[in-house]
């Protein structure tokens, strides 16, 4: 038959497998989550880190700039900073902890409770929910603490933990009162099981994905808030290190103009939002968005 | 039937003020700490015990809190809210000689961010998904990293102290109290610092808003009938997400107006924030009893105002 016909006009077809190119890393913040590592790790093994004793006050070399021996230069009290950084960096992130667990804990606890009571205790309960989250966050916190005095690593925390629950909670409250009529939750209290087991089996495994990005985010704020009330000298005193109270002597650093005592603490902190937005943002992104019709 | 609706919110207006008033009433008072001090400042550690009793009767804080609260409140509604410890004047006197500030930098931090947020906001949504969205967008997660105060300080290192470009302090420079330059010319750092400071956020909404809004179908049938895109964007999708982002700006006043507290401390511009802050401080009650009713008011009034924005322009959000 070869030879008699000769094809012509017929276009090549290729066929393409669609390639696998995606790698393990991709669309993930693989560079915000190695920072983060780096910074976390820094922290928690800072006792083999640091060059010097962070509460040690170095009378004879104060408000020195960054040299061989001070790698990040020493603060108008001799301290030196490349030690507190990682010394301070602890605290500050255990507070941004502690006071996610408490809000999140605190969150569930009132979003289920919402989700599960009758309408009128419902309603009553958001709009409690509501006239706490158009107040400014900062300010409630700078309130109670004003109010409440002296700060601790754990008392700041807590006052942080507990103005920071509202935006998890109303989400939260969503997702159980569209759960609390499926027929598994029924099925089990029939059995006779307890609030908290069907929190704990069958309510929260159903919204912890919707609620971990603003967990994140929690941990953000949390961070935020404590640099900003020890800046503002209502968190932690000068003695107590973290990021936020190494910048409360930042007053004294302008006038001696010593950048280093500004702009190191500060970049870490901000290094280290950065990460964790990006990590929350990752958690949050909608994966198949539709085209647009523009 | 309307004016049942109005008389029911100014009704449940006053019940939240009077509740908003006892909290912080109690709180204040029941909280540790010596309101003597900001009265009679140090000299209160040398008082003999005889003459604390006086200057509480005086200033009569030795009456059982619940007695206290009536007393102040019977005052109040009369229109005395009590002199400021520490200031020795008239509440109203102190907050009125710094009310101004606080409003010229807050109000106008307040348009510039919701101006440049929605142009920013519509340049995204414009773009999406181009080099220029990608830009904004990693540049806003940024500043939106950034603590206030940091950047306040940042700026206060590289303008006014190393350019010598801005003042570091105040309101004016003492003795040009009037002139309108010199009040601009304090304002641009602290300004600067305000508006970075929530821009992002808000931009980031409009953005996402307007994502979601040309997904939307008339927006296909409006490209299949031959508009072009720029008045699809401008004519029909700003316009259906207006209310949603008009009542969030509502509800944001005090928020951006509370950024100023911060803002006012490391400039030590003399407004309401390092106002409240010294009362919170120093327990000086009257004072900071009216200054938490007045953030009240304005939180519990912009709340309604946003519902009311939300109901005039929009008619699928009426309650009935």
């Amino acid at each position: 038959m070869a030879g008699l016909f000769e094809v012509v006009g017929m276009r090549e077809t290729v066929h393409t497998e669609p390639v696998q190119d995606k790698r393990w890393y991709e669309g993930k913040p693989v560079c915000s989550m190695a920072v983060l590592l780096l910074i976390v790790t820094g922290c928690l093994a800072c006792d083999l880190i640091m060059t010097k004793d962070p509460s040690y006050m170095d009378l004879k070399n104060y408000n020195v700039p960054p040299n061989r021996e001070f790698l990040f230069g020493t603060d108008t009290m001799g301290r030196d900073i490349f030690s507190m950084i990682w010394y301070g960096g602890r605290i500050s992130l255990f507070i941004g902890l502690v006071s996610t667990v408490i809000s999140t804990v605190a969150a569930v606890v009132f979003g289920t409770v919402s989700g599960c009571a009758p309408a009128w205790a419902d309603h009553l309960l958001m709009r409690l929910t509501e006239i706490l989250l158009s107040v400014p966050g900062l300010l409630l916190v700078i309130f109670i603490q004003a109010v409440l005095g002296e700060a601790g690593i754990l008392s700041i925390s807590f006052v942080i933990g507990i103005t920071g629950w509202m935006g998890i909670a109303k989400v939260i409250r969503t997702e159980v009162r569209r759960l609390r009529g499926s027929e598994y939750v029924i099925a089990s209290r029939c059995m006779g099981g307890s609030f908290f087991h069907i929190l704990w089996y069958h309510l929260a495994p159903n919204f912890v994905s919707s609620v971990m990005f603003m967990v994140v985010m929690n941990v953000r704020s949390a961070i935020t808030a404590e640099s900003t009330l020890s800046f503002m000298g209502m968190g932690l005193p000068v003695e107590e290190v973290s990021w936020g109270s190494m910048l409360s002597l930042a007053e004294k650093a302008l006038l001696s103009d010593s950048w280093w005592m500004i702009v190191i603490p500060g970049a870490f902190l901000v290094v280290t939002l950065l990460c964790i937005t990006n990590l929350g943002n990752y958690l949050h992104r909608n994966v198949n968005r539709q085209e647009s019709n523009l | 039937m309307r004016g049942l609706k109005a008389g029911r919110k100014v009704v449940s207006f006053i019940l939240s003020v009077w509740i908003l008033s006892v909290v912080v009433f109690y709180m204040a008072r029941l909280a540790p700490g010596d309101p003597l001090v900001s009265y009679y400042g140090d000299r209160v550690e040398k008082m003999s015990r005889t003459e604390r009793e006086r200057a509480e009767d005086k200033l009569g804080l030795n009456d059982p809190v619940t007695v206290q609260y009536f007393r102040w409140i019977g005052r109040a509604l009369q229109g005395d809210f009590g002199i400021s410890y520490k200031y020795k004047m008239d509440v109203t006197e102190v907050i009125g000689k710094r009310v101004g500030n606080t409003l010229i930098l807050g109000g106008i931090g307040l348009l510039l961010t919701f101006g440049l947020s929605l142009l920013l906001g519509v340049l995204c949504a414009w773009h999406e998904d181009r080099l220029i969205d990608r830009l904004i967008c990693k540049a806003g997660t940024v500043t939106s990293c950034i603590p206030e105060f940091w950047l306040s300080l940042v700026l206060i290192l590289v303008f006014a102290v190393h350019l010598r470009l801005f003042p570091s302090s105040g309101a004016y420079t003492i003795g040009r109290e009037g002139e309108m330059g010199d009040r601009i010319w304090h304002l641009i750092l602290p300004m600067t610092v305000v508006v970075t400071g929530h821009l992002w956020y808000y931009a980031y909404m409009v953005r996402n808003k307007l994502l979601e809004e040309v997904r939307t179908d008339y927006v296909l049938l409006a490209r299949a009938k031959g508009l072009r895109k720029r008045s699809i964007m401008f004519r029909h999708c700003i316009w259906n997400m207006m209310p949603s982002y008009l009542g969030i700006m509502a509800v944001s006043v005090p928020h951006v107006l509370g950024g100023t507290y911060i803002v006012e401390t490391v400039f030590s511009y003399p407004g309401l924030g390092t106002l409240s802050y010294e009362s919170a401080r120093y327990k000086d009650y009257n004072l900071l009893m009216v200054l938490c009713l007045m953030s009240g008011i304005m939180v519990i009034l912009c709340n309604m105002a946003a519902q009311a924005v939300n109901e005039r322009i929009d008619p699928r959000m009426r309650a009935d």
